[in-house]
């Protein structure tokens, strides 16, 4: 149950403080929802798809890209239909289909939701876990706490690789593997999906006891002090991080600010 | 006698959770079992398979019932604790365990987190705990993998990783649950160093490598039928053969034809008959690969250098026992994916019938039995796990009754038994059934015999080889591969070849 989503790597974003990226990634979350422009929003959801790019790689970024896609394809879909007042961009007879204002709504959800996924991700896969619970406890996270939330990001992608694992294993066992490939309605293929859905389920389920288990006999619940194997440095270089994690989302509000 | 363990008229049983009755309680798993063991003493248990040498472990660990309901009577002692008064945190310096499957058991993102976790627990010096991350990395190879994910391990590497920690801590008591299993050659001979250098006390679970284990231990117990004994090394080994003389070879000879049931169970070195194969019907199926490679990149840690495999030539014919030996983190598995089409080669072509395979006729044609069993069954009970493939090859319900029941009666499964409540060694034999009921032409065998005695293990190749198959056999068992195998391969820092005869 160890999979975590730290991806290796040698770039800026790894060398930059862990405390100054937490700073950072929550800024820039906030500042996804203030009052820039549209076009400035998409050129720093792109700035941080570009960094992600340099830092993780392409297919990680696109792996990120593909899990939020089908809440993309939703919006795309439903938002222009709930916001019919504006200008009409499409009309069907009598029914208007979608505004200028509905479209421009799409896009701004679009840009928050596609900023925020990609700023998170890109923070904890170029984070050791180890080094985000430390800079959490830094903000005063406490300990346990810290925790819960480290075995959390941990726990989703042991899920995911289970999935993956299991998905391969029935991939053998299927005596219909590839039958129909490429014909199948969504309902059969959802319910090939199934076998692997529940077998991720029951492995996830079997590892919860075990991985309290494993806890406690690891001494978690002693009381006392925990002490630390890992440490944050704290020295200059962390000042200059926080002040960078800081104006890089005041300068942008400077650039993009709706006026 | 007390002693730093002691164990006085203890049973337990597991909560029966198929009954509406919430006290309700399975069969006695143990029955009124009486240990004691003096501190620096170091004890081997066998027991066959499903015998309860997991439960009796994690009972010893503080473990059970906390985590798995049941009723515990009796009295265990460890350290001077009674466990029933003692929370398992409070173990830590007294009592290590190190489970059967690893996986199960590593909690932190990196080796080194994981090695270090216990450590911050007992609040012990920073700069203390880097000396014992070091020297536990430095003692079980893992120096180079500090900083990668366990789940990027192999098997053997996991296995490595749980002692690495026992080591760190350092407990007085070690209980090593099957912890054997999983380690190629060296790693065993530098575990057992281990347990014999210090002055730990050690409780070794196993069911195998007994000649590893001859005149090592100070005490040799049987666990079975809910009942520990004790004995001398040679009582209690040829005890342990009898029990262990094939389970279901009898039922197995009767109805799969060509059968011959393997008489050796222990592994105290008597000749293995020939195995006789009934052939395939049709034409003698061939697997082959030339000048095959992959890279596989640990995405938790940089990598100066990538892990490269490389496969200048293999085959296997149907019919044939091929073992595939090498130390842990080798590349077995990564090859193993690479045969049955799980993952795309660099380069290389792999053919069946001297046509080149696609990915989905490997698919289709070698079956691929997983290291870890949870990964290959996941339906409510043994009936429907075996069923599954039949129902989607659309088989009428009559015959996918009678196969079932056969496949069953062979491989010694409860049908309405819950695969997820089977012991480990279970587990594997309903793995290797649902593979039986596949007739592939071809199958892997990943370390297989891992948990199992031999005689199971040799049971289990038997079965699935009964139709002609050619078999992939992969372990660290050398005596194990020699008893089977036609050929052997190995398999050392990527590199595949053919081990030349006699070797």
């Amino acid at each position: 149950m160890t999979t975590d989503t730290y991806v290796a790597g040698t770039g800026v974003l790894y060398r930059f403080d862990p405390r100054a990226k937490l700073l950072l990634m929550v800024l820039l979350c906030i500042w996804f929802f203030l009052p820039v422009s549209l076009a400035g929003a998409w050129l720093v959801v792109l700035g941080v798809i570009a960094a992600g790019v340099l830092s993780v790689g392409l297919r990680r970024m696109f792996r990120t890209f593909l899990t939020i896609l089908p809440m993309l394809a939703f919006m795309i879909l439903f938002i222009p239909f709930n916001v019919r007042s504006g200008e009409p961009l499409l009309v069907a007879g009598p029914v208007v289909l979608a505004t200028r204002e509905g479209l421009l709504q799409t896009l701004r959800l679009m840009s928050r939701f596609v900023g925020v996924t990609f700023v998170c991700a890109l923070t904890i896969q170029s984070t050791p876990m180890g080094k985000i619970m430390l800079a959490l406890r830094w903000y005063g996270l406490p300990y346990k706490a810290s925790l819960v939330v480290s075995l959390a990001f941990r726990f989703i992608p042991f899920i995911a690789d289970s999935f993956s694992q299991i998905k391969d294993s029935h991939r053998l066992r299927d005596p219909n593997i590839d039958e129909g490939k490429g014909r199948k309605g969504y309902r059969s293929k959802l319910g090939d999906m199934l076998p692997t859905l529940t077998s991720a389920l029951v492995v996830s389920l079997r590892a919860v006891p075990s991985l309290a288990m494993s806890l406690e006999h690891r001494g978690f619940g002693l009381p006392g002090k925990r002490t630390s194997y890992h440490v944050l440095e704290t020295s200059w270089r962390l000042f200059t991080d926080l002040f960078i994690s800081t104006m890089i989302p005041v300068a942008l509000w400077f650039l993009f600010a709706v006026r | 006698m007390d002693g730093i363990v002691s164990i006085t008229d203890m049973s337990f049983s597991y909560r029966d959770w198929l009954s509406s009755r919430a006290d309700a309680l399975c069969p006695p798993v143990l029955s009124h079992v009486d240990l004691a063991l003096e501190d620096g003493s170091m004890t081997l248990i066998l027991a066959p398979p499903d015998a309860g040498k997991t439960t009796l472990a994690r009972i010893l660990a503080g473990l059970i019932p906390k985590y798995m309901d049941g009723a515990l009577s009796g009295t265990v002692m460890v350290d001077g604790h009674d466990l029933s008064k003692t929370e398992p945190w409070e173990l830590v310096h007294c009592c290590g365990y190190v489970s059967q499957n690893p996986l199960d058991e590593l909690i932190a993102p990196t080796c080194e987190d994981e090695i270090a976790f216990p450590l911050e627990s007992l609040g012990m010096p920073r700069y203390e705990i880097i000396r014992h991350v070091r020297a536990a990395l430095e003692a079980w190879g893992l120096v180079s993998m500090r900083e990668a994910s366990a789940q990027e391990l192999s098997g053997g590497e996991r296995k490595r990783l749980l002692l690495a920690v026992q080591d760190a801590v350092d407990p007085k008591v070690w209980i090593l649950d099957e912890s054997f299993d999983d380690l190629d050659v060296s790693w065993r001979e530098r575990l057992m160093d281990r347990i014999s250098s210090r002055s730990n006390t050690s409780v070794v679970f196993g069911s195998r490598y007994l000649d590893e284990f001859h005149g090592t231990f100070d005490r040799y117990g049987l666990l079975d039928g809910g009942k520990l004994s004790f004995g001398n090394e040679t009582d209690i080994a040829l005890e342990f053969e009898r029990l262990c003389e094939t389970p279901y070879a009898a039922s197995a000879s009767k109805s799969v034809p060509g059968f011959i049931p393997v008489s050796d169970t222990a592994g105290c070195g008597r000749s293995v008959m020939p195995l006789h194969v009934m052939e395939r019907e049709g034409k003698e199926h061939r697997l082959s690969c030339t000048d095959v490679s992959a890279v596989h990149m640990r995405r938790s840690m940089v990598q100066e250098r990538p892990f490269t495999l490389s496969v200048p030539r293999f085959s296997l014919l149907g019919g044939e026992v091929v073992s595939l030996c090498g130390p842990n983190g080798s590349g077995k598995s990564t090859f193993s994916r690479l045969l049955c089409g799980l993952d795309l080669p660099l380069a290389g072509t792999f053919s069946l019938d001297d046509d080149v395979a696609s990915r989905t006729v490997l698919n289709r044609s070698v079956g691929y039995l997983f290291q870890n069993p949870d990964y290959q069954i996941f339906l409510p009970t043994v009936k429907e796990e075996l069923a599954w493939s039949l129902k989607r090859a659309k088989i009428p319900q009559r015959e996918i009754d009678r196969r079932v029941g056969e496949c069953a009666d062979l491989f010694h499964l409860d049908l309405d038994e819950t695969p997820s409540t089977m012991s480990f060694g279970l587990r594997k034999s309903l793995q290797a059934a649902t593979y039986y009921l596949l007739d592939r032409p071809f199958y892997i065998l990943d370390e297989l015999d891992s948990a199992l005695t031999y005689a199971t293990a040799f049971d289990l190749v038997n079965l699935l080889r009964h139709n002609g198959a050619g078999i992939l056999l992969i372990t660290h068992d050398r005596r194990f591969a020699d008893a089977l195998a036609d050929r052997n391969y190995t398999i050392s820092d990527g590199l595949l070849s053919e081990a030349e005869e006699g070797a």
